[in-house]
């Protein structure tokens, strides 16, 4: 996939291109220490966006204002047109805006089927009445249901729906983690070091579901590991200390002088 | 005269200061150090006169006194070493709200232990040094020796405590661990070796604050009770885990509460316009004042006047753990819900034949209110991870404002609003309002569903502990109004006694509450099939089971999923799309409603329509968390179990003995380090052990991994 096959629909309300995500003069301080400064990041609609950088360059800030979980010291983010700077992390979640987590995390005390159930109603939340909400069984609604089958096809966890979520193995988590970010529906998706932790089999394996999966999503990468993104990536956003030091295809990414010096020669990593 | 009195009363509130610094330090210690939120500490500070008590009546001799004050707290430290290392430690790594519920079960059994050893009634110690007794004058005017005493003890504790915390190598080490657990751990430290340490030394402050203040005012069963609210409120007010902040704020609290009770401040000020009157106050505001202050502080400063700025409890090390079934299938539990429902449905037409009405509309009905109650903690607590403290405060709003309605005063409330007022109060008087069974509930109802509002929408923002004792601070401050208030607005500290209601709406009535009987007797010749069975208990019934009913619906509806999920995950659930403090809000309106239907059934069922502020009283609420977590939370029939075997338990116990409360808390107590997921886990846990037994080798920790968790609602 390329940057240039984004299509143009709804995204029309951004001025000057097609950016489904843009972050203005994204800062953040605490204290003495600015951990994200001034970042102007723009990601096109369907593109493959990688951001990396050293250890301590402030992609997990970043990652954290753009989803909301923090909120920024000046600047602001833009989701579809939208300023959702202030909006609390779920509504950008309802708009479009989905994450998965460095750590794995589902509802282990859950069946694999009601973590995708959940997942999926929340897609369906505003058309739930009232009534329905809070006296309705959760297990009724026919539109809901379609989703999570449909989903739980999607990352082949169709056999095992019953079983309880803490106690699958670790791949099946991660893909029922991508499930549950799947069923939300979402335009754009954010993934923390999907791979962290992992051996380099199950690392391709993850890649791969990602690639799969989420093929038709706009795709924001988190990643400390240059290697990994560079084959899979449209355009490779490279962070250090808090600003941007440059973006670009990952062929000149990895040919960049900066880029080197930020990784290896530099005083921090 | 003034001058006189002021000093007097601030000596007064000094000494009451220090030793209120003895026991924050402790408390405040401990938390810092191991996220433990000791209930217990007013017991242990009462354990610490007793164990005087013995030691001067013993000796017969004055200066065993100063035996005492050496013997007594090291007795209590020991106490706090076998408390810490056999009940505490096992829990370390869950969720720190299970050391508020242990500790809780503390309480109960020192309690009950206390009193079986020392007995109940007032003491004080036979005979004090003569060097203790009398006055010595001072610039003037004349201080009780004791008082200086106490405040000496105090002070040089408290710069020892100071000292050691500041100039020694363990102090550096706890202090540390305060800070930042993790950080003193990659050091290579073992923080919890030095548990033990701090446990014990707290314990031996609060021993030694009980030895002093017990020869000025006594001792008594219930003095722990005294003390610990207002030791919590000056943790809470300094910052919990601050030393300084307990040391300030024990003297402020202490000097404060003094002079506002005693009116001498009203007596100076007397003189002085506007203020004056405002000063005259105080007496009847001192409790507002202070939880409403402590209330303040947790909101808007929640670490506190003096609290570390970078201060990060460790929530969430563990999840609080829910019950599971297990070895029953759904189709047993529904059959056998129904068979029990169905047994409820004709117990009282045994009355008289295999038991009689005391069972029935004494104990049957008590266990089915709080059942009711336990429900309603339950939606809070096993779903949506709130521990809700002051849970009592919506059981009391509901019976008091049932109770307040069938009194009138509400129609009066309503009659006094200008305009409106009038044609209101006629609207009520017309559907016979003060009269009605159903609407006088309803009032209840309605009333502490909007005071849940209000305490959610404030205190839900913070978390875990800090969520705790904002909830308790509400409740404490509730029964402070309805006790300083005149009693023309809510009986004061009589309470409401005797008002009329009737099973009635708009003037069709069944008859009076309490007079109603089905069915007068009933013989087929000459064997009796039923004696009086009173309407009163299927209202009980039908509203316990409604009210369950209900709760159990709204968790297998969407929103029910969402908190289920929310307790799974919170993170997740909000990055799912889900809107997280507002699923905990409106599902705190939901338990503070029906934990007031339980109030206002509560306060209908007993011998006359009534209410007092001992229903209002903490350790209720303390109690109805032991019901749910004994039966097994987030589970809502678990709780039913657990109130059904609490009171059961007490009805059976307290036939043998007066201590019937210490066992029932060695049950709690147990059952939280043992079997934390309750008595509902009890089968399928039995079934793993017994399938391990067999030869499978045994996965993860054996508390924490549930037999068969508990995936769907129950049916």
């Amino acid at each position: 996939m390329s940057a240039d096959d984004a299509s143009g629909t709804g995204a029309g309300t951004d001025r000057e291109s097609d950016a489904v995500l843009a972050t203005e003069a994204l800062t953040k301080r605490f204290g003495e220490l600015t951990a994200v400064d001034g970042v102007d990041l723009r990601v096109e609609r369907g593109e493959f966006r990688s951001v990396i950088g050293p250890n301590g360059a402030g992609k997990t800030t970043l990652f954290d204002l753009i989803t909301g979980a923090q909120r920024p010291t000046s600047g602001s983010v833009r989701f579809d047109g939208e300023d959702v700077t202030a909006l609390a992390p779920h509504e950008r979640v309802r708009r479009g805006l989905g994450r998965s987590f460095q750590i794995t995390t589902v509802f282990s005390g859950l069946t694999v089927r009601e973590n995708v159930r959940l997942a999926a109603q929340s897609v369906h939340d505003a058309s739930i009445s009232r009534v329905d909400r809070f006296l309705r069984p959760k297990g009724s609604f026919e539109a809901i249901a379609a989703d999570t089958t449909a989903t739980l096809k999607r990352v082949e966890l169709a056999d095992r729906t019953e079983e309880r979520a803490g106690a699958l193995a670790y791949g099946d988590r991660r893909r029922l983690e991508i499930g549950l970010v799947l069923a939300t529906d979402p335009a754009v998706v954010l993934l923390d070091e999907p791979t962290a932790g992992m051996s380099a089999e199950e690392t391709a394996a993850t890649m791969q579901l990602i690639d799969e999966v989420l093929a038709d999503r706009t795709l924001v990468l988190i990643e400390h590991d240059v290697d990994l993104v560079l084959e899979v990536s449209d355009r490779i956003t490279v962070l250090d200390r808090g600003r941007v030091l440059t973006t670009g295809s990952p062929e000149a990414v990895a040919d960049d002088g900066d880029v080197q010096r930020a990784y290896l020669g530099g005083d921090r990593g | 005269m003034v001058v006189e009195a002021l000093v007097d009363q601030l000596l007064n509130g000094l000494t009451i200061g220090v030793v209120y610094v003895l026991l924050a330090a402790g408390l405040s210690i401990v938390f810092g150090v191991m996220d433990v939120i000791n209930f217990a500490h007013g017991e242990l500070y009462a354990l610490g006169a007793y164990f005087a008590f013995s030691v001067t009546t013993a000796a017969g001799d004055p200066n065993a006194f100063w035996v005492a004050l050496l013997l007594a707290p090291a007795a209590v430290a020991v106490v706090g070493v076998g408390v810490e290392r056999l009940t505490i430690r096992p829990l370390y790594g869950r969720n720190p709200l299970y050391h508020i519920l242990l500790t809780f079960g503390l309480v109960l059994i020192l309690k009950d232990v206390v009193e079986f050893v020392w007995g109940p009634g007032n003491k004080s110690y036979p005979v004090t040094p003569g060097v203790l007794q009398g006055q010595v004058a001072v610039a003037g005017f004349d201080f009780p020796r004791y008082s200086l005493f106490v405040i000496a003890v105090g002070s040089l504790m408290a710069a020892g405590t100071w000292y050691a915390l500041n100039d020694t190598r363990v102090g550096l080490v706890v202090r540390a661990g305060a800070q930042d657990r993790e950080m003193v751990r990659h050091l290579g430290i073992e923080v919890d070796r030095y548990y033990t340490l701090v446990f014990a030394f707290g314990a031996a402050l609060a021993g030694l604050a009980g030895v002093v203040l017990a020869g000025r005012n006594g001792l008594e069963v219930a003095m722990g009770d005294s003390v610990i609210i207002p030791a919590f409120v000056i943790v809470v007010l300094g910052g919990l885990g601050s030393f300084r902040g307990a040391v300030v704020g024990g003297l402020v609290v202490g000097v404060v509460q003094t002079l506002t009770r005693s009116g001498v401040v009203a007596e100076v000020f007397a003189p002085v316009p506007v203020v004056g009157e405002l000063a005259a106050l105080l007496p009847a505001l001192e409790g507002l004042v202070v939880f409403g202050l402590m209330i303040a502080v947790l909101l808007f400063r929640p670490r506190g006047l003096f609290g570390n700025p970078e201060w990060q409890s460790s929530e969430g090390e563990g999840d609080l753990l829910v019950g599971g079934g297990g070895a029953l299938g759904s189709v047993w539990r529904r059959r056998l819900a129904l068979g029990a429902v169905a047994l409820l449905i004709v117990a009282p037409f045994g009355v008289g034949l295999a038991y009689d009405g005391f069972v029935v509309y004494s104990l049957l009905v008590s266990i089915l209110v709080w059942a009711l109650f336990a429900v309603s903690l339950d939606l809070v607590m096993g779903y949506a991870g709130l521990v809700s403290l002051g849970h009592v405060l919506f059981y009391g709003v509901g019976a008091y404002g049932t109770v307040l309605a069938a009194d009138g005063r509400v129609t009066d409330l309503v009659a006094a609003v200008p305009a409106v007022g009038s044609p209101l109060a006629a609207g009520l008087g017309a559907l016979g309002y003060a009269d009605s069974l159903p609407l006088a509930l309803l009032t209840g109802v309605a009333a502490a569903a909007a005071v849940a509002w209000v305490v959610g929408y404030l205190s839900i923002r913070v978390a875990g502990v800090y969520f705790a004792m904002i909830t308790l601070g509400f409740a404490e401050l509730f029964r402070q109004v309805v006790v300083k208030l005149p009693a023309s607005w809510a009986g004061s500290t009589d309470g409401l006694y005797g008002a009329e209601l009737s099973y009635s709406v708009a003037g069709v009535s069944l008859g009076e509450v309490g007079d109603v009987v089905l069915v007068e007797g009933v013989a087929a010749g000459p064997v009796v099939l039923a004696r009086e069975v009173r309407l009163l208990y299927f209202v009980v019934l039908a509203g316990v089971l409604g009210g369950y009913l209900l709760a159990r619906r709204v968790i297998e509806a969407p929103f029910g999923g969402v908190l289920t999920a929310i307790r799974e995950s919170e993170a997740r659930a909000q990055f799912l799309g889900y809107n997280v403090v507002a699923h905990k809000r409106r599902v705190f309106v939901l338990s503070g409603a029906l934990a007031a239907l339980a109030g206002g059934l509560q306060a209908v069922t007993g011998l006359v329509v009534g209410v007092g502020p001992s229903l209002l009283h903490w350790i209720n609420s303390g109690e109805v968390i032991v019901m749910a977590v004994l039966g097994g939370m987030g589970t809502l029939y678990g709780p039913i179990l657990g109130a059904a075997v609490f009171r059961g338990g007490q009805e059976l116990l307290s036939t043998y003995t007066g201590q019937w409360r210490a066992l029932l808390g060695l049950v709690f107590v147990l059952f939280v380090v043992f079997l934390p997921r309750g008595i509902v886990s009890l089968p399928g846990e039995l079934q793993r052990r017994l399938r391990e037994r067999g030869g499978d080798p045994p996965t993860g920790a054996p508390a924490e991994t549930p037999a068969e968790p508990k995936l769907e609602g129950d049916d």
